[in-house]
């Protein structure tokens, strides 16, 4: 399992955090720029976490994982034609 | 009144309502009549008394069973051939289907999924039966539900590889969440060998793989289908399997009509497999919307946290200019400054309101010395007037005087005359009173030695001295004696 960046909800959280301390107007200038940096990070990194999104979609078969793709003969469940029929 | 329905509105009114409340019905009754068209479809129509249902059991439906759908036992005797190759009249059937109306034809029909002989081991009493051992054993317990976890990054999809449901299923995840690993552990979902491979597959699904890989949730998914379709999943080793995972699981199986046991026994029971991915992840465009705000509150905290630093340091400036000593020292010459102005202020004031006194005293002074020479002329003429008005008051007075004195003087005169006259009389009258005149005409006084008149012979007696005064003088004689006559 790679080592990830936090999580989308995670960032989001730290995010608002960081909104409501520099809302509370008790943080030195210092501080709340450095606050208003690390939001602005935050905020950069969840815009690419959700314009980058996408889930990784894998198949575990015998031999081992491999990627998933949707093919197209799906007729397994669509034996309807026989009520269309009717 | 409503308004008027057309035909197509009726009938697909009718078919919402019929579909709906009978999704799925078993019914009993007797074979009436029965008709194998070379399409291998199988018609035939139930009755009780005067009712009649017409049936169709449709060629794909038919299959033969190599065990007992209920339990999974599997029959000893060798694959029992379907009932509908040997359905007659006459014979008593339990039916499961769905209800379907043929608005071409002003019909409804059951469409057959499974069907038995009546009196021969019932699905739908299995069913029951298993549902209430299940339940009673607690596998249905609401104690034992975990919560589903929100947007998980680890989810196993335990699904037939190429069914509709993983489409769909993907489909809605596509546009939810941030992106999560998703894996997919393949099995059949229908038929006879269902059961055992759904259960080894959640199984296989709740271990850690060989990367270490665990899910935070397995979702079990299944596409809509017959009763029969979905017979897997009112098997007790699927259930059990979903009640054993050490990890959470969600279950899609059908559509939201259809309830197995499986469903009984999962963490959650979504209604269709779109519908667990629903419930996993939040949309996309609403994390996009959500981000967007706080975004926009962290814009605004940081100008008002600016704001606030720039005013504060505002403040401090001005409080150490206020604190220099050159401001001091010109905060002490401004107050001097200000005391001497005030202290003029002060003189000026007092000064002028003397002027002003001296002024109007000055003017009242002026406006008094003048006024003699004004009243001259008017007290000479109102002297003279007042001299004149004496005069004329006075020889007015002393003629009234006269006028008045004029009848006085005669009056007088008049009194006087009167009083002349009555004097006389009175002296006249006075001479005849006097006790001496009677003297002359010979009467005399008798008087004792000290002066007293005598009047009466009782205060005389012999011996005393007495004097007779007579007109001419007077006789003392002594009493030779007292004779009383009365």
């Amino acid at each position: 399992m790679k080592k990830k960046e936090p999580a989308f909800e995670e960032r989001l959280e730290r995010l608002q955090a960081i909104v409501n301390k520099l809302e509370a107007g008790n943080s030195s200038l210092e501080e709340s720029v450095a606050l208003y940096k690390e939001g602005l990070e935050h905020a950069a990194a969840c815009r690419k976490q959700l314009e980058q999104a996408r889930h990784e979609i894998q198949i575990c078969t015998e031999e081992g994982l491999a990627p998933f793709s949707e093919t197209a003969d799906t007729a397994e469940e669509e034996s309807k034609s026989d009520t269309q029929q009717f | 009144m409503g308004s008027v329905l057309t035909v197509r509105q009726l009938s697909e009114q009718l078919r919402g309502t019929v579909e709906r409340s009978f999704p799925y019905v078993w019914v009993q009754g007797e074979v009436a009549s029965v008709s194998r068209p070379p399409s291998g479809h199988v018609y035939f129509s139930l009755k009780e008394e005067e009712c009649l249902l017409n049936c169709v059991w449709f060629r794909g439906r038919q299959k033969d069973e190599a065990f007992d759908p209920m339990t999974g036992e599997v029959w000893e005797d060798g694959p029992h051939p379907c009932l509908a190759r040997t359905l007659e009249a006459g014979q008593t059937l339990i039916c499961a289907g769905r209800l379907c109306l043929y608005a071409s034809r002003s019909q409804y029909q059951l469409t057959v999924d499974l069907a038995q002989a009546a009196g021969k081991g019932l699905w739908h009493q299995q069913f029951e039966a298993l549902k209430r051992r299940l339940f009673d054993e607690g596998l249905f317990a609401q104690e034992h539900k975990r919560p589903i976890p929100q947007n998980p990054v680890r989810v196993a999809v335990v699904t037939a590889p190429k069914g509709a449901a993983i489409r769909d299923f993907i489909r809605i995840s596509n546009e939810r969440g941030t992106g999560a690993q998703i894996r997919i552990f393949p099995t059949l979902v229908q038929g006879d060998e269902a059961p055992p491979l759904i259960a080894e597959a959640l199984r296989h699904a709740a271990l850690p793989s060989g990367d270490g890989w665990l899910p935070e949730v397995i979702v079990l998914i299944r596409g809509g289908g017959s009763v029969q379709d979905l017979w897997a999943f009112n098997d007790e080793r699927v259930a059990r399997a979903v009640f054993d995972s050490p990890v959470p699981v969600l279950t899609g199986i059908g559509h939201e009509i259809d309830l197995s046991i499986t469903d009984l026994a999962a963490d959650f029971s979504a209604a269709t497999p779109s519908h667990t991915a629903q419930m996993l992840w939040t949309e996309r465009s609403h994390l996009l919307r959500r981000l967007t705000a706080i975004e926009d509150n962290l814009l605004q905290a940081m100008d008002h946290a600016l704001e606030r630093c720039s005013t504060q340091a505002e403040r401090l400036v001005h409080t150490l200019k206020l604190l220099s000593p050159s401001m001091r020292l010109q905060e002490k010459a401004s107050a001097l400054d200000n005391a001497v102005r005030r202290m003029d202020a002060v003189l000026n004031a007092s000064l002028s309101l003397n002027a002003q006194a001296i002024e109007r005293l000055t003017l009242s002074l002026a406006h008094s010395s003048s006024r003699p020479e004004r009243l001259a002329p008017e007290l000479n003429a109102m002297t003279h007037r007042l001299w004149r008005a004496g005069e004329s008051l006075f020889s007015e007075k002393e003629k009234q005087a006269e006028r008045a004195a004029a009848p006085l003087a005669s009056l007088g005169r008049h009194i006087g005359s009167t009083q002349e006259r009555r004097a006389a009389e009175l002296a006249a009258r006075l001479l005849g009173l006097d006790p001496f005149e009677p003297l002359k005409r010979g009467y005399a006084f008798v008087q004792s030695k000290n002066g007293a008149f005598l009047r009466s012979v009782l205060q005389i007696h012999s011996g005393n001295a007495i004097d007779v005064r007579m007109g001419d003088g007077v006789v003392h004689a002594l009493v030779e004696s007292v004779e009383n006559k009365q």
